[in-house]
């Protein structure tokens, strides 16, 4: 059984349409890649699945749960909405660390202030985290003594910490200058490995090509392709899919 | 003589110190509240709250003081406030709360939505309620944007103490005041200069022992 | 430029102490044998009243370039029974006595109190206006308040380092010190304090009908004091003076005056 389910998402803001009925399923370990140029309509379909927005119509099914339903599900429903948004975890292009606290602080903050555990329990969890994205030598660091990757790699591990079902990235290494974008695609794929459930959306089409079980290319609010990486890389039907394709490959 | 001076200034400057320190814990918290009215998304609620901001800050404090505590009585025939000193300084306190509190809204409003969006964000898919992203999230980053005007208007606060005299609650100045007119010497009146000075040097070392406990991050 | 106005300032100064050491030593006998002979025919001769004055409303005060007031209006009507013409000088204060003997002034028509220094150093009229400190109230009570003793249980306010601040303390009475006496009126009718202690002509001017304290009435005197006329020393200006009250207080024209600027209750009878 799929552990995600979303089914004819639709989006707008104003009168301009960003999601036009978004059709994908995710099984429990997969790694989902999702391409496209820039106002395709990528970031808002992570969004909406972290309800940083909501769609206005369509469904989001976790684990065979329907959790959202466009329309119907009510938003203002904060507690609901707070249970239900922890199925996903939310990397951001801009890291959004909390300034104020060093590395440590950073990853346990919530587990702690929502009592997902012992104190114990979660600073061990916390260092465990903190080791597997290499970061054990910086726990006392704040956030403005870490170099961008480093940033990335400490909300890696606090997005980790949630234990959510799905974790998401949005363009994780578009903020990074290009030599430490590394460290941090090495992480996302040692997550692969230990099984993981993830969403990326990423201009790094090596990567995506690497690491992907599945791939969406998104152009104008649509999934344009969908398939395996050598689907939508090697074989590609669309003629969008071709366009983009070749463009990208025209600026390395 | 000098030691009469020094005795009635000081007693002055108790009440000044008073005036200060309660408007401050009074205001403090009202700013906030005002801040959040001010930034409602309720629009009654967010007109009723700027339209206070706009009075209290448009209009001096001096009058503010003298229709606070004259206006019940001159105007509706009912003086709520007594004649005795507690009254008059009780009308003198909410008078320094609200007008403070008007002020450091703004600042606060100012400071609160300097944050980026992307730290409530990261709250939100963290599963933190609304309460715990501003507390513990955003709340220490603002009072590190808001220090420097803060400053300013605690620095201005004790200044301002000194408008308390018009409904005859002897502050500092009133004391000072007082020996030119019973007296004949001006001396007193310069010399709560000094009281003036002394306390806003405390506040400026205080202020940037403040700023320098919070410079180990950058927001 | 600036230095200029100095130096030049200095210079003038002292040729005046010159020529007033001059004047100290050659005339002052001729004057004061003058002044002995007959005031009134001096200033009938010269023709014209020079009234030594301050701006002190309602006594003496400028309205659209004039000076009017009860004591101005007053020595209009004394220069005109004099048969001369009238001038107004706004004098130093404290150089009252002076300024009358140096003759730039005729007589001094202000409010005056008649301290000591005033009854050593000039000829002065009798009383015609009572002046002082006075009890404002609200109308509805001051009526039960008649004497001194009555006063100690109200709260009073009273303009810091004034007269009424000298009585309230004098009385032992519970009191406020506000900033001015109108400060002092205020807080009666906001109700804040109870009763306020002011100068007269202050109660006069601020209180009763047609101003903003209707509801207000003054009552007691306390300290009363009687205003006067002041002119040189053995001048027969203040005999002619007292006549003259006496006419104007006996055909009304006094008390008219007096009603023009709310002081009517505060004439002395000329008998």
């Amino acid at each position: 059984m799929a552990i995600l389910e979303v089914k004819n998402l639709k989006k707008s803001f104003g009168k301009t349409t960003v999601l036009k009925g978004i059709n994908f399923s995710l099984e429990k370990g997969e790694v989902l890649a999702i391409i496209g140029s820039s106002g395709g309509g990528k970031t808002t379909l992570l969004r909406c699945l972290n309800f940083l927005e909501f769609a206005h119509e369509g469904t989001i099914t976790v684990g065979g749960q329907t959790i959202y339903e466009g329309g119907v599900t009510d938003i203002h429903n904060e507690v609901e909405i707070r249970e239900n948004r922890l199925h996903f975890g939310l990397v951001f292009q801009s890291f959004n660390l909390f300034p104020q606290y060093n590395v440590l602080e950073n990853v346990r903050l919530a587990p702690t202030l929502l009592k997902k555990g012992t104190p114990d329990q979660l600073e061990k969890r916390a260092l465990q985290l903190i080791e597997r994205v290499g970061l054990s030598d910086k726990l006392e660091s704040y956030p403005c003594q870490l170099s961008g990757g480093q940033q990335q790699r400490v909300a890696i591990a606090r997005a980790l910490m949630m234990e959510p079902d799905i974790l998401c990235f949005d363009e994780p290494t578009s903020a990074l200058d290009p030599e430490l974008t590394g460290e941090v695609l090495k992480v996302i794929k040692g997550l692969k490995d230990s099984d993981s459930t993830m969403i990326v959306v990423t201009h790094e089409m090596e990567f995506a090509k690497g690491v992907a079980d599945k791939v969406i290319f998104m152009a104008d609010g649509q999934i344009e392709e969908m398939g395996t990486p050598e689907e939508v890389f090697d074989h590609p039907k669309s003629e969008k899919t071709k366009a983009f394709l070749q463009k990208s490959q025209e600026k390395i | 003589m000098f030691q009469e001076v020094i005795l009635s200034l000081s007693s002055g400057f108790v009440v000044t110190i008073e005036i200060f320190f309660l408007t401050l814990l009074g205001s403090l918290p009202l700013g906030l509240v005002i801040s959040f009215g001010s930034m409602s998304r309720f629009f009654p609620i967010r007109m009723i709250s700027r339209f206070l901001v706009w009075i209290m800050r448009g209009t001096p404090l001096l009058l503010q003081l003298i229709v606070i505590y004259y206006g019940p009585g001159l105007l509706f025939g009912n003086n709520i406030w007594g004649g005795s000193g507690t009254g008059r300084f009780i009308a003198v306190m909410v008078a320094f709360i609200i007008n403070y509190a008007c002020y450091f809204s703004e600042i606060y409003r100012g400071g609160i939505e300097s944050i980026s969006k992307g730290q409530y964000e990261a709250g939100q898919v963290l599963g933190l309620t609304k309460r715990q992203i501003f507390f513990k999230i955003v709340l220490l980053q603002v009072i590190k944007r808001i220090i420097p005007p803060m400053g300013n208007e605690f620095i201005n606060l004790i200044k301002d103490t000194s408008l308390a005299r018009v409904i005859a609650v002897y502050e500092l100045i009133w004391a000072g005041q007082a020996f030119i007119k019973s007296d004949g010497i001006i001396w007193p009146l310069l010399t709560t200069a000094i009281f003036y000075l002394l306390f806003s040097g405390l506040l400026t070392i205080f202020f940037a022992w403040v700023e320098k406990k919070l410079g180990y991050f950058s927001s | 430029m600036k230095n200029l106005k100095k130096v030049l300032a200095v210079l003038l100064m002292f040729v005046m102490v010159f020529a007033m050491a001059a004047c100290g030593s050659d005339d002052g006998g001729d004057d004061q044998g003058q002044a002995a002979e007959s005031d009134k025919a001096y200033v009938q001769d010269k023709g014209t009243l020079v009234v030594g004055i301050t701006d002190y409303p309602p006594m003496d005060y400028e309205e659209n370039g004039e000076w009017v007031g009860l004591d101005a209006d007053l020595s209009k009507a004394f220069a005109e029974k004099l048969g001369v013409d009238i001038e107004f000088v706004v004098i130093e204060w404290d150089n009252k006595i002076m300024e009358l003997d140096n003759k730039s002034i005729d007589m001094v028509w202000n409010g005056m109190t008649p301290t000591d220094e005033v009854k050593k150093g000039m000829e002065v009229s009798n009383p015609y206006c009572t002046n002082g400190q006075i009890l404002v109230m609200a109308k509805d009570k001051i009526g039960q308040y008649q004497t001194e003793e009555s006063l100690k249980e109200l709260s009073f306010a009273v303009e810091a380092g004034s007269m009424g601040q000298g009585v309230a303390e004098r009385l032992e009475c519970d009191f406020t010190a506000v900033q001015t006496q109108a400060d002092a009126v205020m807080e009666v009718a906001a109700g804040t304090s109870e009763a306020a202690i002011v100068d007269v002509l202050i109660a006069a001017a601020l209180v009763g009908e047609g101003t903003s304290y209707e509801d207000l009435a003054y009552g007691l005197i306390l300290n009363e004091e009687q205003d006067v006329v002041g002119f040189r020393k053995g001048s027969d200006l203040a005999a002619e003076l007292n006549q003259f009250l006496k006419d104007i207080y006996a055909d009304g024209t006094m008390l008219e005056v007096a009603e023009k600027y709310s002081l009517k209750d505060f004439m002395i009878e000329q008998k």
